[in-house]
């Protein structure tokens, strides 16, 4: 029978033993509640680095708490006190420590080599989720991911449901994020193991990784979890909200779906499938200005990641965010995440940091900065750059400070057992923290993807040299300097709307278009 | 033999009520990454699911089968799909009660409780919940239930995305649901989940709707009365503004309150940044802006330091038409008099 597991081995044993309340497919509730271990500390992430360059000065706001302080005690400025004052402790470290990518690394490749205990039955509806954190993390620390695309090929090809899309594990009903999960991972993969090949194979490894998606039942899937509303459900009787739009639209983006593919067949009665998507999105923006997810929920980080993203793969920055959203009251909202003492973000109002929304927020920076930039030089009639909106120095400051765990792994705040899950989205923060992402619209794109709906999310770029603000008359300017004390501490370039390294989804899009031009019985060969 | 109450476990390998289901493996592929070593009683019990579902089966016994599973693993969305699906078949064939069993909705909605009191990060207890009460189509009891959740945690996002789902499916926008979110803000002024909900029933559910006569004065009081409370609170400051957008009331009307807290012409005790946040703004369109600079200065340098950047980009807005943090849905009607 398979569920005959192979002996856990000695090295196996080192494995973290999970709680029960083991997040779900998308977990971007803060973990509180959480015990800290025995033996983990909150002094216990100092790795002070001999190699680093001479110690800079700890900024005043992370030694003090914020000046203003009432005096009224309630259950949540007691937690916020109390968690203040214990990574206080913690980022007040005049040499930062640097990012330990070796043990980071051998924490991500253990659930990968080894297997994962039967404590992590939890996640075994999010079984591509599992891949993609630890690939995708891994592939950020520089690692070489390309050595696992045949594996990951074999582990998700038995997740595709015969009725179209992708499952959290065998046998399991079609779930969006678990499609989304299962698409990047491959993504990756396959951009690692094709990088340096001619083009030939090339095409070799893409046509193994992915010609055996079937696109059309995936397509007709992802019609039947789309609502009248503009909004999609996770799966088939499942919940809904924007984190399934964000999940579908990714997975259209990224597998070369075409205009008349999403139009669909009036005939059968198919509606297009991103009618009322930007309104939903913008229908989800609150009395905070923040983002939930759903109309009238409380606004939150997570679900402001997905709308963001979604809206910026269908519009470019500006027209996305300033008019589907009001614009000011959404940055207003987003930058009141970051506080001090920490340097963190929290995901909502008068809720704790947690290492996790460096990306959910972190990763927000990027396109809201785009958008500002954007605005500003169409009022000054030329190129303006605001520079940024928040502190990526604080930032880094509480990653490299608090969210490394002693034995590997990234996590929520000191005293919390690094994860998975954790450990991708606080290296993507630090990815955002240490680059520049910006959107380029005079990048030249391939006749295909210039019609394509999703054309917009294929125009971004990076830059290690982070651009101060200019004047209003665009000058000054230069580059924002320390951010990366050492290039040991760098992670790869990410791309500000899919998660995955940034590059990876244009070799993806040449696939597509080279496969969907021979794919096409009807064009005449060798004409375009 | 069903029973929640019961606590045995069942062998499904040698029970007599199994061995008409042939128990169906699990495909992992070959040489599968990341591939969880399942406890055997989980593994066991997932190839009696997968064999159950390959039959189509829904009779009472799946409850037991499912609930087993949820109890190893509650995120496991497939199970919690079929388990409803088989409660819907079992009304309709009237299989509740059958003699052997003894099922009901309202023993569900117990079980699912005591679920959702253990696993609280979890999307499906809750939507699976909803998915009763609507078919069932009677709330009653319901508010308590979430209010029971709350006690250990008024945060929880599932249980407050399923509490507005119930006051818009019942339409209980009422005098119960408004003295809920008064305790709960009377407990923690700073439970920003309460605020949220505190603005769905009484202007966020209203869209493009007027509010009724009084209501906008009834929440500037009580935000004030909150801010009074405890100046630091970003919730309440957070609230004022949109209920003055809701009621089409200038940001200018705020002037003397907010001065109260942030005095800064000439420079007094401050003891709210977000004062100072809405004063600048108050000042940049009364055309002020040495004062709005002023006030963005303070927070840049002292009060809120970490945001320094957006305060700099702030004060470069100065000055600008878009610089209307809380834009009117129409023409204001009261104009900054300052």
């Amino acid at each position: 029978m398979s569920y005959q597991r192979r002996a856990v081995n000695s090295k196996a044993r080192r494995k973290v033993v999970f709680p029960k309340d083991w997040p779900t497919m998308v977990q971007i509730e803060p973990l509180e509640g959480q015990q800290p271990r025995a033996d983990e500390t909150v002094d216990d992430v100092s790795h002070p680095n001999p190699y680093q360059m001479a110690p800079g000065r700890v900024p005043v706001m992370h030694l003090n708490l914020p000046f203003i302080l009432d005096d009224l005690k309630t259950e949540t400025s007691q937690k916020q006190l109390s968690t203040a004052r214990n990574i206080m402790r913690s980022v007040d470290q005049a040499t930062l420590p640097s990012l330990d990518k070796a043990t980071h690394i051998e924490f991500l490749l253990n659930p990968l080599d080894e297997g994962l205990s039967g404590g992590f039955v939890g996640l075994d509806a999010s079984r591509p989720w599992l891949l993609y954190w630890c690939i995708n993390a891994l592939s950020a620390l520089g690692e070489d991911v390309g050595v696992y695309n045949e594996r990951v090929i074999s582990s998700l090809k038995p997740l595709q449901h015969p009725g179209g899309g992708f499952g959290g594990g065998n046998g399991q009903a079609p779930h969006v994020a678990a499609a989304y999960a299962s698409i990047l991972t491959l993504t990756v993969t396959s951009y690692y193991a094709s990088r340096g090949l001619p083009e030939n194979e090339r095409l070799g490894v893409y046509a193994n990784s992915f010609a055996w998606i079937d696109r059309e039942k995936l397509l007709q899937w992802l019609r039947k979890i789309k609502l009248p509303n503009g909004g999609f459900k996770v799966n088939e009787g499942g919940e809904e909200d924007v984190r399934a739009g964000y999940c579908a639209l990714v997975v259209l983006a990224l597998l070369g779906y075409n205009e008349e593919d999403l139009r669909g067949d009036l005939s059968l009665g198919e509606l297009p499938l991103l009618e009322g998507v930007a309104g939903y999105f913008k229908s989800c923006q609150t009395w905070e200005g923040g983002i939930g997810a759903k109309p009238h929920a409380e606004a939150h980080g997570g679900y402001a990641f997905c709308v963001l993203a979604a809206l910026c793969l269908l519009g470019d920055p500006q027209e996305a965010l300033s008019e589907n959203l009001d614009f000011n009251r959404l940055v207003s909202w987003l930058s009141a995440r970051q506080y001090a003492p920490e340097g963190g973000f929290s995901g909502r109002t008068n809720k704790l940091v947690d290492g996790c929304y460096s990306t959910w927020v972190g990763g927000c920076w990027s396109l809201v900065e785009a958008a500002a930039n954007a605005i500003e030089s169409s009022k000054k009639s030329m190129k303006v750059n605001v520079g940024d909106l928040w502190s990526r120095k604080a930032l880094i400051r509480y990653i490299l400070t608090c969210c490394q765990g002693p034995y590997g792994g990234l996590r929520d705040k000191p005293g919390i057992r690094p994860d998975y899950y954790h450990s991708n989205y606080v290296l993507l923060g630090l990815s955002a923290a240490q680059h520049y992402y910006y959107y380029d619209d005079s990048s030249v794109q391939s006749p295909v993807l210039t019609k394509s709906p999703f054309r917009h999310g294929y125009r971004w770029k990076s830059s290690k040299n982070v651009p101060r603000s200019s004047g209003n008359d665009g000058t000054g300017g230069g580059w924002l300097e320390g951010l990366v004390e050492d290039e040991s501490d760098r992670v790869g370039v990410q791309h500000p709307l899919f998660n995955i390294p940034l590059g990876a989804e244009s070799y993806l899009q040449s696939w597509w278009e080279w496969f969907n031009d021979i794919s096409d019985v009807d064009a005449i060969p060798g004409e375009k | 033999m069903a029973s929640y109450d019961s606590d045995d476990e069942v062998d499904y390998a040698t029970d007599p009520a199994w061995t008409d289901i042939t128990p169906l493996p699990q495909d992992d592929g070959e040489n599968p990454l990341a591939q969880i070593a399942y406890p055997p009683e989980y593994a066991l019990a997932m190839s009696y699911l997968r064999g159950v579902m390959a039959v189509n089966d829904h009779s009472a016994r799946v409850l037991d089968l499912t609930a087993d599973i949820i109890g190893m693993n509650a995120a496991h969305y497939t199970v919690w799909g079929y388990r409803f699906k088989t409660l819907m078949a079992l009304e309709t064939s009237n299989g509740f009660n059958d003699g052997k069993t003894d099922w009901s909705w309202r023993k569900e909605l117990d079980w699912v409780q005591s679920i959702a009191k253990q696993y609280e990060k979890n999307y499906q207890i809750w939507h699976h919940r909803q998915l009763i009460i609507d078919h069932l189509n009677d709330p009653t009891g319901e508010r308590d239930r979430t209010n029971e959740m709350f006690a250990s945690d008024s945060k929880n996002y599932h249980v407050w995305t399923y509490r507005q789902w119930l006051v818009k499916r019942f339409n209980l926008f009422d005098a119960e649901e408004l003295e809920a979110m008064d305790l709960l803000l009377d407990d923690d002024v700073r439970n920003n989940s309460a605020w949220n909900h505190r603005y769905f029933i009484t202007l966020g559910r209203l869209g493009a709707e007027d509010p009724a006569e009084g209501v906008i004065d009834r929440e500037i009081k009580f935000a004030k009365e909150a801010i009074s409370k405890a100046p630091q609170n970003p919730s309440p400051w957070n609230y004022l503004k949109a209920v003055l957008r809701k009621g089409n009331i200038n940001l200018a009307s705020l002037k003397d309150f907010c001065e109260r807290f942030a005095p800064v012409h000439p420079e007094g005790e401050i003891s709210s940044s977000h004062a100072l946040d809405i004063l600048s703004e108050i000042y940049d369109e009364a055309g002020d802006f040495v004062r709005a600079e002023q006030a963005l200065v303070l927070l840049a340098a002292k009060y809120d330091p970490v945001r320094k950047n957006y305060w700099r980009y702030r004060k470069r807005l100065l000055g600008s038409d878009e610089n209307v943090l809380i834009a009117s849905e129409k023409t204001p009607t009261v104009h900054a008099t300052a």
